[in-house]
């Protein structure tokens, strides 16, 4: 698989204040690749520095082996972004904003009008065409930023918070439309605060806090490397006390806890683990009645690599 | 899949031309002060302002007035394209732009060249009440007049487009081209001859290198040449040449602060 985006060493500032701290990371061809963190994380301004709306302090990002420093001009030709905060005159009418973008992106007048038509459709924009931006819902105003990405179907398209104040209806239907355009061949790069958001569609994630890169991997890898972040219930009949002798004579096995008939062991790899479990359990005689594994949230991945609960940072 | 420059070029130009008729109505409203400006308040200056001397008794102050008054006009809808850029810069439209697979010359020149044409455009009716109100004028008077109209109103939002993405503050272009328009009018020889701005010595030298000045006395010159070229403040190949080449300038300048200089964000 290709590098799409290299990111290397890629710092800015904005006066005194470091928005990224010295990024490195390699984004593939063809993936969905998530940046997760809080406001003010670094996020945005990574993406617009890719997208060659800022420039570095340091460092470069190269996509598809391209400079945005010295040939911003090529890179734009790959890159298409949807914004945050869409981005529209109050007086502006979707289809005329739309028709504008799809000419300026290299469609013909006929092809323009068509793509713009297909893609309002697609999105429920069409109904809303004539009507001013400063009439448009928060949902409606996302859809016209998402719209003009899938109307340039570039190679690398980047959403910043594509979900942020939309309903969880819209939520699935334009998630189901940024993954079908990476079906088309598109890589995709979402940045996000929605813990859910980044589970749902994110192959990779890169948590970035405070400017700075602190974990990286696919969501069961960073799962994994959060020590005793699976939880193994076991429901079982016979001696709590064997039960806790038994486990805890296995390795790795981290912290016990005993409830009544059940026992609440937290530790890595757990749907590894449990199979292990239960043939330990049975050996030694117990009769075990279920047992349940829950992986940690994405929440608590970023918790342990930030220090910070999303939702407080 | 990617637009040539050319096309990217008349969409940018069409981009502000489209702005322009969402502002129909603030147009027509400037029409119609214009009118009222010129058949009123020129025709009662013209009653208490008469040539003496130096120039023959078929020059009015009134034919002198007209030319002026609209130099004049298409300087400040030209300068009033910084609060377009403005407001477009705290819409985020300017981060959109940036965006676009287009190269940031193409992206620069575009909107220097569609603004000043919008503006040019948005002036027209003027020039028309004007040329009524002349009793016309000969084809080559109006052809120079409004190519160098164009040229100069290019030139205009060039430099409106530099100083507004470098300064990046609402307020800061308020007041610097509030003064800009106010100022750099009254330091012409839009409404006073170069010969009596010449009595004041930094009036006269301000009027001398004023595009403003240079663009109105062209136009007067084409248009009443015998009696108007004791007045003028150069020839007219030397004003054509400065306004061709201050427009290519304050362009070029735009071009350079967008492809260098400009990055989005920082604007609130």
């Amino acid at each position: 698989m290709g590098v799409a985006v290299k990111i290397a060493g890629f710092t800015k500032k904005f006066g005194n204040v470091v928005a990224v701290n010295n990024l490195n990371l390699e984004i593939y061809e063809g993936e969905m690749f998530g940046l997760l963190g809080p406001n003010g994380s670094g996020k945005s301004t990574t993406l617009l520095t890719i997208a060659t709306v800022y420039k570095p302090t340091s460092g470069d990002i190269y996509v598809f082996g391209h400079s945005v420093t010295k040939e911003d001009d090529i890179v734009r030709g790959y890159v298409g972004i949807a914004f945050q905060e869409p981005k529209a005159m109050w007086v502006d009418t979707p289809y005329e904003l739309l028709l504008w973008h799809a000419k300026i992106v290299g469609y013909s007048s006929s092809g323009a009008k068509q793509v713009v038509r297909e893609v309002m459709e697609k999105l429920e924009l069409w109904e809303h065409r004539n009507k001013q931006f400063y009439q448009l819902s928060g949902g409606t105003r996302k859809k016209l930023e998402i719209a003009k990405v899938l109307i340039q179907r570039p190679k690398l398209a980047i959403f910043d918070e594509p979900t942020a104040q939309v309903d969880v209806l819209t939520k699935h239907a334009l998630w189901d439309v940024v993954r079908a355009m990476r079906d088309e061949g598109s890589t995709i790069i979402v940045a996000t605060n929605d813990m859910f958001e980044a589970e749902r569609i994110c192959e990779r994630i890169a948590i970035i806090y405070k400017g700075e890169l602190r974990a990286l991997g696919t969501v069961k890898e960073l799962k994994d490397r959060v020590p005793g972040g699976d939880v193994v219930e076991v429901s079982f009949e016979g001696s709590k006390e064997r039960v806790e002798k038994v486990l805890s004579k296995l390795d790795g096995m981290g912290k016990l806890i005993l409830q009544n008939d059940r026992i609440v062991a937290y530790l890595n790899r757990g749907e590894e683990r449990a199979a292990e479990i239960v043939s330990t359990l049975l050996e030694a005689g117990v009769r075990v009645k279920r047992i349940m594994v829950q992986e940690p949230t994405l929440d608590d991945v970023f918790f342990y690599f930030t220090g910070a609960r999303l939702g407080e940072s | 899949m990617q637009t040539s420059d050319l096309r990217a070029m008349l969409l940018l130009v069409q981009w502000d031309l489209m702005r322009m008729w969402r502002r129909r109505i603030f147009v027509l409203m400037r029409i119609t002060w214009f009118a009222v400006q010129v058949s009123i308040f020129g025709l009662a200056l013209t009653a208490m302002v008469r040539f003496r001397g130096i120039v023959s008794a078929q020059l009015d102050y009134y034919h002198f007035y007209l030319l002026g008054v609209y130099t004049s006009m298409l300087f400040s809808i030209s300068v009033s394209n910084a609060y377009e850029v403005a407001e477009e810069f705290e819409e985020g439209i300017i981060e959109y732009h940036l965006t676009l697979p287009i190269k940031r010359r193409v992206l620069s020149l575009g909107r220097a060249v569609g603004g000043g044409l919008a503006a040019f455009i948005f002036t027209l009716p003027m020039y028309a009440i004007v040329l009524m109100l002349l009793g016309g004028g000969p084809p080559e008077a109006i052809a120079v007049s409004l190519a160098a109209s164009a040229v100069f109103s290019v030139g205009i939002v060039g430099l409106v487009l530099s100083l507004v993405l470098s300064v990046k503050s609402g307020d800061a272009t308020d007041i610097l081209f509030g003064i800009i328009d106010a100022v750099i009018v009254r330091l012409s020889t839009i409404f006073y001859p170069a010969v009596v701005l010449s009595r004041v010595a930094p009036y006269y030298y301000a009027a001398l290198v004023n595009p403003l000045s240079h663009l109105v006395d062209l136009a007067r010159t084409f248009f009443f040449f015998e009696e108007y070229r004791v007045l003028a403040i150069a020839s007219p190949v030397t004003m054509a040449a400065y306004l061709l080449g201050l427009a290519a300038g304050l362009v070029s300048l735009a071009i350079y602060i967008v492809e260098r200089k400009l990055e989005g964000g920082g604007w609130r």
